[in-house]
């Protein structure tokens, strides 16, 4: 891969299943050393995406470069430079941590001292050293996403692609998978591609992300961007019952003015979440007391329901 | 970045085979319902037609003076074991396809034949303990091989190609279905036609359309060939038949394994 190529391209990428265009023209660019977020629902294209990216399924129609080989005419080249942790972390419950790394050390051309040692490192890394030699259908949910991830990395790939890597892990192991993909991204430059349908985990871990719906990218940018296109932060105030007008006079200089329940005022800050204090000190000034306050930024899931319509957390329709 | 990865995988090809020829024995081994059955079910089968048609061998012609009617058995249960287990290998990679690993193995720079060569390694090492397994554990029951080690040498030889031409097929209907329970829907038909052989009842004494169909059912001339081994003493062109039945079987069932597995890889890139 030369620096002029980015290690992900995608152009009009196209996959049909009969009628049905499951990934219908995406366009992608990941930057070498970014870690790329893929969002969308359920049955958005997202893993569509990723089989084709990773050679295992072939594009309808479109092209596509991973470490920059073309996926269809080099795909051996493409397998050879990624790592892959596919959904639903596929690993041999019959096998024991440190057998499939063997295995993946040999799969991958590495020697068998070299992938030995290797498999040492990697168990280290991921914290199953002493879960090592336990047969993986023993491991817990997290356990086995550690692993799939340490096999994914064994020959060092250029590109990771994690599809939904923490699809029902508790709040820790995920919180831990997290950390370890941030620790990879900054400390050895992979550049990961990353599927997800968790906003948290996308604004948690991505440098950008992309936002697929219907088999179309429907927005595409870093999170912060995204967000602050969608509109200004909030700002609630709880006031006494009466004062309210007082207090949206006051406030009228520092944002927007939003509908809100007797006893409170909303606002959208005109400086963003740094008039906040500018709100307190000309609620202060006014002689408005303060009983609850509440500063809050668009998510991720207000830029998907503002380009779809819908809500990504649960069904419900998007309210404006 | 630099990658580790070697100089192509196609070099490899060989060292990636008996890797996952490994993992396929080690899963085998770890999976007592996958071999079991596979060494119990043909040593009851044995036991029951024994006592219950052990009398036939008195019949003129059936056996050999001096050969019992375990021996004539001792080919069936080699058969009907490595039956059991050809197929349970075979299935184990639609297990693969099902669960996942096969996607993790067709995104690695694996050489294809090798995810197929892997695979049947298992099926054909389950085949050659088979054999020796039933040798050994019928041998003080009186089921000796009057051909010797040369005799002995050949039924281990037509169980590993045995297993090798039925894992194939399972492995076929495998990449072609990606369900276990498809596969294992295979085994019915191979041991009904294993039943109108000559495996556990003498040609001879057959009559009419069953006589006819087992003279030329190819099973026949395998259980046939190592029957001679056993009974008679070792022959070479006895031996040559079972062998070259297996290569027919071997020969189809890599054909059809070969064809489903390229028509599941050729969705990918």
């Amino acid at each position: 891969m030369t620096k002029s190529t980015p290690p992900i391209t995608a152009h009009q990428l196209v996959r049909a299943f009969g009628d049905v265009r499951a990934v219908d023209g995406v366009d992608l660019e990941v930057a070498e050393g970014e870690i790329f977020g893929f969002l969308g629902p359920n049955g958005a294209g997202k893993s569509t995406t990723v089989r084709m990216l990773t050679t295992l399924l072939r594009p309808t129609d479109g092209t596509a470069t991973v470490a920059g080989f073309d996926v269809v005419r080099q795909p051996a080249r493409v397998r050879a430079a990624i790592g892959v942790a596919l959904q639903d972390a596929a690993i041999d419950p019959l096998m024991t941590g440190r057998e499939l790394l063997h295995l993946q050390a040999t799969l991958y051309g590495i020697g068998r001292s070299a992938g030995r040692t290797r498999s040492e490192e990697l168990l280290d890394r991921v914290g199953l050293t002493e879960a090592a030699d336990r047969l993986v259908g023993g491991y817990s949910g997290g356990m086995r996403r550690r692993l799939d991830l340490a096999l994914a990395l064994m020959h060092e790939p250029a590109v990771l692609f994690l599809d939904e890597p923490t699809t029902g892990l508790d709040p820790m192991s995920r919180v831990n998978l997290w950390d370890e993909v941030r620790r990879l991204n900054t400390e050895q430059g992979t550049t990961v591609f990353l599927t997800t349908q968790y906003l948290e985990e996308a604004d948690e871990l991505a440098h950008r992300v992309a936002i697929i719906d219907g088999g179309r990218i429907v927005r595409e940018g870093a999170p912060s961007t995204l967000k602050s296109q969608v509109g200004l932060p909030s700002l609630i105030v709880d006031v006494q019952i009466g004062r309210e007008d007082a207090a949206r006079e006051a406030l009228a200089g520092v944002g927007e003015y939003r509908p809100a329940r007797a006893g409170r005022v909303a606002i959208g800050l005109f400086e963003g979440a740094a008039g906040a204090a500018e709100a307190v000190r000309v609620l202060d000034a006014a002689g408005i007391a303060i009983e609850h306050m509440e500063l809050t930024t668009p998510t991720l899931d207000d830029v998907f329901a503002e380009a779809t319509g819908r809500r990504l957390e649960g069904a419900e329709e998007a309210t404006p | 970045m630099t990658a580790t990865v070697a100089d192509g995988p196609r070099l490899h090809t060989g060292r990636q085979a008996a890797a996952l020829g490994r993992r396929a024995v080690v899963r085998f081994a770890r999976q007592p319902s996958s071999w079991v059955p596979a060494t119990v079910f043909p040593l009851l089968l044995v036991a029951v037609n024994s006592s219950a048609m052990g009398g036939v061998a008195n019949i003129p012609g059936v056996v050999p003076p001096g050969t019992t009617f375990l021996m004539f058995l001792l080919p069936a249960a080699i058969v009907q074991g490595v039956m059991f287990g050809g197929i349970n290998g075979g299935s184990e990679l639609a297990t693969d396809i099902q669960g996942g690993f096969f996607d993790r193995l067709v995104a690695s720079p694996v050489s294809r034949p090798a995810i197929l060569v892997g695979r049947l390694a298992g099926a054909v090492a389950f085949g050659v303990v088979q054999a020796v397994f039933f040798q050994v554990v019928l041998w003080p029951f009186g089921a000796d091989v009057v051909g010797g080690l040369p005799g002995r040498i050949v039924l281990v030889v037509v169980a590993g190609l045995l297993s090798l031409g039925l894992g194939s097929i399972a492995a076929g209907l495998a990449a072609r279905t990606g369900q276990p329970e498809a596969v294992q829907g295979f085994f019915p038909l191979v041991f009904i036609l294993l039943f109108l052989s000559s495996a556990f009842f003498p040609v001879q004494l057959m009559s009419g359309w069953y006589q006819r169909v087992a003279e030329l059912n190819p099973l026949t001339w395998m259980v046939d060939g190592m029957r001679v081994q056993v009974l008679e003493g070792f022959s070479p062109g006895a031996a040559a038949v079972s062998i070259g039945v297996c290569l027919g079987i071997c020969a189809l069932g890599m054909l059809f394994a070969t064809r489903q597995l390229q028509r599941r890889l050729a969705v990918a890139s």
